[in-house]
């Protein structure tokens, strides 16, 4: 076993495929992947920050406490109402022949109360906090495992990893590496490493600035521990790890591997109806179970897919990770045996 | 014998060198296919091809299609045999670590990877060996220096022009100083003074002992620096071997020789006596005579004779024995059937 001469020719390959993985044009829209969950997480911290000024505004203007916004009860009248907490800062009025609509909103400088008056008297009350860290900090979980992990991550590993291979073949290139007195494992190696650290890059980054646009408007009140931000780097590495060594593969098997990676999307997106044993041969199994906030998302779901749904528990993070290893590992041995039969024979591709 | 190979440009460590220096057997010096047989799933690549190349240059002759670049790709292992079995230097192909310490091919395709100048993408070709940045440094340079491209190392090798594209294609097959060089339509696109410089180049590595093997389309050049030549035709190899040893081969072409004397009228009248002798032609300008004979040898002995009895024979050359009338007689007729 060469490992000193393998570890230098996987540094070779790295050092050729950085350039290119990181400086394909064919590869930009990745950053727009990445970058695109970070613009929206700006966008909604100006967006709170300006509204909590709003709200300041307000609540100096028509001073209500919270105490007062919580004794209000269903049942009671429009002046009932208005004798407690005097005139709501805006409302709205929708009068019909057969009754009369009202909606008045108060703010305590952090919350939004609406009351719903049907015929003057109280029928609804809805409360609207907008900037609470618990409640936000569960919103951000449900983007990260079912948009960021699923979709982001997933189609920029798409992009960066499906080239390694067949992105050469298209560009008539790999014979470069064909070439060279390299073992075809040690370049799937080094190939799959350049795609590894330029997705952990792009892909981290891109997770530490949201988490950054996040904590903005919580101020002090969100630290590094209690937003999870370790671990959602952690999970955003593996995910990148996980679905780099699906992709370097899929590039491999198919000429189109737009393919195989609809597959992957379909039995991922299956994943939560599958019986326990299938959900181990996938990513977001170990991914989900891995992040540190879950995101349950029986609520949400239609009642009859809700029936489907097949939970398997949760592995111990340790498990978890080795288990995501077990997969990427299998995946790259594979890789590595096809990558041994693997000819130039452009024309056909 | 393989001559040793220059140590003077040699990187490898001394022990590598002195197992170089030995004489290897037979079978390590030789380039050997065994009914090897490609296929691209119906459509035929190579069939039944047994060769062995021994070391010099060795050109692949044929027409488009004729499964040259499958043998040099089968070669390379960039594509691997339906059956048979192929052996470079002793070795498999199927051992890339191995085969390419010692083999350098230069393909057609002309890709490069991008951004890269031509000494950056020999330098990276040659970290891939596992060398240190400074002998990539040493060998990129030496192998740029030697096809001739050093002022324009620096240049993006997109800018190249197509002849400095295949120098430097050339110069990446044996910037790690291979004992095998595959060489792939190595000439196209050059200038005749690069293409001159190119073909002493070619000479120089097969005097050195190396296997030069080379794919072209040009005849004449194939005929002025090949050592042998390899004829295929739809895939299959329709002749291998020296020039003389192929043309000799071809009973159903009578062999041209040209004669120059003083009386061709003469020697036509002599030769006619020959049973092997089936046409003689007098040269337009009256001092040279053109006999097809099916004996070479035969017809040799009767000039010794008749030189001895009063004809002043100043030259005699064979007036077919190249590649140009070999490929004719083998590969030409072939396609017009």
């Amino acid at each position: 076993m060469n490992w000193h001469m393998w570890l230098a020719q996987i540094r070779g390959v790295v050092r050729l495929e950085m350039k290119k993985t990181f400086f394909s044009r064919r590869g930009f829209w990745v950053y727009f992947l990445a970058l695109a969950p970070v613009l929206l997480f700006a966008g909604r911290a100006v967006d709170l920050m300006s509204n909590r000024g709003y709200l300041h505004e307000v609540a100096n203007a028509h001073p209500v406490s919270t105490a007062a916004l919580e004794a209000i009860h269903t049942g009671m009248s429009r002046q009932e109402v208005e004798a407690s907490l005097g005139e709501p800062y805006s409302r709205r009025i929708v009068d019909t022949p057969r009754r009369a609509q009202m909606w008045s909103s108060y703010t305590d400088g952090t919350s939004t109360y609406t009351f719903y008056f049907n015929n003057d008297e109280l029928r609804g009350i809805s409360t609207r906090d907008r900037g609470n860290f618990q409640e936000d900090s569960l919103i951000y979980a449900t983007f990260f495992q079912f948009f960021y992990l699923r979709l982001l991550i997933f189609f920029g590993c798409v992009g960066i990893f499906v080239n390694l291979f067949r992105g050469e073949m298209i560009n008539k290139s790999l014979h470069f590496y064909l070439l060279a007195p390299v073992r075809r494992e040690v370049l799937v190696g080094g190939k799959f490493v350049a795609g590894v650290i330029a997705s952990v890059v792009i892909f981290c980054s891109s997770t530490a600035l949201q988490l950054w646009m996040f904590q903005i408007p919580f101020g002090s009140a969100a630290t590094f521990q209690n937003l999870h931000a370790a671990s959602y780097l952690g999970v955003t590495a593996l995910a990148c790890l996980g679905y780099g060594s699906v992709f370097l593969a899929a590039g491999l098997l198919a000429v189109n591997p737009l393919i195989p990676a609809a597959a992957v999307m379909l039995w991922e997106a299956a994943n939560l109806f599958l019986p326990a044993a299938l959900k181990k041969i996938s990513i977001i199994f170990y991914l989900q179970s891995l992040c540190p906030v879950i995101a349950p998302p029986e609520k949400d779901i239609n009642p009859i897919l809700s029936l489907l749904i097949n939970s398997a528990e949760a592995p111990p993070a340790i498990l978890s990770i080795l288990g995501l290893l077990i997969v990427t590992a299998l995946l790259l041995a594979w890789s590595a045996i096809r990558a041994r039969k693997l000819e130039i024979n452009y024309s056909s591709d | 014998m393989t001559p040793p190979l220059p140590t003077s440009q040699s990187p490898l460590p001394a022990r590598a060198e002195r197992e170089l220096i030995a004489p290897p057997p037979l079978d390590q010096s030789l380039i050997s296919f065994d009914n090897v047989s490609r296929f691209y799933g119906e459509v035929l690549g190579v069939n039944r091809v047994t060769l062995s190349i021994p070391p010099g240059i060795t050109s692949l002759v044929g027409p488009n299609g004729s499964g040259k670049t499958t043998l040099m790709n089968l070669m390379t292992a960039l594509v691997r045999p339906t059956r048979g079995t192929i052996r470079i230097l002793g070795m498999t192909p199927d051992q890339p670590e191995k085969l390419f310490q010692i083999l350098g091919y230069a393909t057609q395709f002309d890709a490069f990877p991008k951004g890269l100048t031509g000494f950056q993408f020999l330098y990276s070709f040659l970290r891939l060996f596992g060398k240190s940045h400074a002998e990539c440094e040493t060998l990129a340079m030496k192998a740029i220096e030697r096809v001739n491209l050093t002022g324009s190392a620096h240049r993006k090798v997109a800018g190249y022009s197509k002849g400095m594209r295949q120098r430097i294609k050339l110069a990446q097959a044996l910037a790690h100083n291979p004992r095998v060089l595959v060489l792939d339509e190595p000439l196209n696109g050059l200038d005749p003074l690069v293409r001159a410089e190119t073909i002493a180049l070619f000479r120089e590595l097969a005097n050195e002992g190396r296997h030069v093997i080379v794919s072209s389309h040009i005849l004449h050049e194939v005929d002025m620096i090949s050592d042998q030549v390899i004829l295929l035709s739809n895939g299959y190899v329709v002749a291998e071997g020296k020039i003389s040893g192929v043309r000799s081969e071809i009973r159903e072409h009578p062999m041209q020789v040209l004669i120059r004397c003083n009386r061709p009228a003469a020697l036509a009248a002599r030769v006619f006596d020959e049973d092997s002798v089936v046409e003689a032609r007098l040269h337009a300008d009256g001092r040279g005579l053109l006999v097809k004979t099916r004996d070479a040898d035969k017809f040799y002995k009767l000039l010794n004779h008749i030189a001895l009895n009063g004809i002043d024979i100043e030259t005699v050359a064979p007036a077919d024995e190249n590649v140009n009338s070999v490929y004719e007689y083998l590969i030409g007729e072939e396609s017009q059937k």
